[in-house]
């Protein structure tokens, strides 16, 4: 009977012991996941009560870089189907929004969507969206193939990921085109707030910024004129050139009318 | 200066420039490689000459495409020249060479066979009267590209585990 009780009284032990070592391993892993932004609720204040927690809704990990950085790199990888592509993060006035995403991670399920339908995002005019996985030594590409629906470039390079120091997944860096630096990067657990930030940031880029003269679709008006007399100006083109008016084709087309290239015979072999 | 490669062509892109080298997947008969370089943000569904694309350019920028034939254009007249062009000069540039007219635009083209394989390489200024310019962006870039002989279809077929 001693020896029973004795028994049972040494696997009690055992078992609480272990439940203990599970609840503080549950506990590093809510700790971590908050220090990354995704957590649900502070670790560290735990008998807070759920109501206020509901009122102070928690803020997306971002650091915004208000300082130039340093050139932010071209992301360069291969694709799901295995071609290669390089995304250059300073040849557009805009913002790139760079999006280290993963096909396993649940959390990014909904930026995989909502990611690839920019044009119902209303982001700032001219903000480009690209998705980087890790490359094809730690990702599948047939999973990546099967989450990509090929509006957006999707990139799969794991040097990027080491590049921009990425510590996990999702994980968003902001680039301004214009200057090619790093403006913002972090964490952000839902679309909303991502979005937040980059019109957070649009608006603190200021109202003054001029473009590098893109043909914009959403232009017209004044605003279209303007750039137009910019532009010609910059050719030298001032008010009143006679290359303004026209009277003949050889006015338009000045120079040598040589062949055009598919008027070489054989060239339409493969034409799209 | 960052690089992309696959399909026997590697490039060294200049600053500003991106790109995509791929094969597009085919409906009748064979795709072959074709390698797109811009200084503007490329879409990705554009056709295999820029068009979607060149609309998009603004009067400082560049496209380019090397895009590759069949073997049968292999020792024709068209394809006679070898190696491509080290360089072009701004008088290279023309309104007429475009495959698709966009006033302020011009564009070249040349045809040759570089490590056995055929090729054109076509590209486009946003602004002719800055070609002076432009046209310096074009030859760093051609300069910068690689191409290595066709693979046999059967290489890098062999399945294997990520």
């Amino acid at each position: 009977m001693v020896a029973l009780v004795v028994v049972v009284t040494f696997v009690v032990l055992l078992l609480g012991v272990l439940v203990a070592g599970l609840l503080r391993s549950h506990a590093d892993i809510l700790r971590s996941l908050h220090e990354l932004g995704v957590g649900v609720g502070d670790p560290a204040s735990g008998s807070e009560p759920s109501s206020a927690r509901d009122a102070a809704p928690r803020l997306p990990t971002w650091s915004e870089t208000s300082t130039p950085s340093g050139p932010a790199p071209t992301v360069t990888g291969v694709t799901p189907a295995g071609d290669a592509r390089a995304v250059a993060v300073n040849n557009t006035d805009g913002f790139t929004l760079l999006a280290f995403l993963s096909s396993g991670c649940a959390t990014c399920a909904a930026f995989w969507e909502s990611l690839q339908a920019p044009e119902s995002l209303e982001l700032p005019q001219g903000t480009r969206v690209a998705i980087v996985t890790k490359g094809p030594d730690r990702e599948m590409p047939a999973e990546v193939a099967r989450m990509a629906t090929g509006r957006i470039p999707v990139v799969m390079s794991t040097e990027a990921w080491l590049e921009y120091e990425v510590p996990g997944s999702p994980f968003f860096v902001l680039v301004d085109g214009a200057s090619g630096s790093t403006v913002g990067q972090g964490v952000a657990p839902h679309i909303e707030q991502l979005l937040d930030l980059i019109r957070r940031a649009e608006h603190d880029r200021g109202q003054h910024h001029r473009s590098r003269h893109r043909p914009s679709t959403h232009r017209n008006g004044p605003e279209r004129e303007a750039d137009a007399d910019e532009v010609l100006q910059m050719a030298g083109i001032r008010p009143g050139d006679p290359s303004l008016y026209p009277e003949t084709l050889e006015d338009v087309f000045p120079f040598s009318a040589g062949p055009t290239p598919d008027s070489n015979g054989g060239s339409s072999a493969r034409v799209k | 200066m960052a690089t992309i490669q696959a399909h026997g062509i590697a490039a060294q892109l200049p600053t500003r420039f991106e790109g995509r080298i791929f094969v597009r997947p085919a409906t009748v008969g064979v795709s072959y490689p074709v390698g797109q370089f811009a200084t503007f943000p490329i879409p990705d569904d554009i056709g295999d000459f820029g068009s979607g694309a060149v609309a998009l350019m603004g009067p400082d920028d560049v496209f380019a495409t090397l895009f590759e034939y069949g073997p049968e254009s292999l020792g024709t007249a068209l394809f006679s020249s070898q190696g491509r062009p080290p360089s072009f000069a701004p008088d290279d540039f023309s309104p007429m060479r475009l495959r698709r007219g966009i006033p302020g635009q011009s564009g070249t083209q040349r045809f040759f066979t570089e490590a056995g394989r055929p090729f054109s390489f076509y590209a486009v200024l946003g602004s002719h009267v800055r070609r002076e310019s432009l046209v310096p962006r074009v030859n760093e870039l051609i300069s910068s590209l690689l191409i290595s002989p066709a693979s046999t279809p059967s290489e890098g077929a062999a399945p294997r585990w990520n």
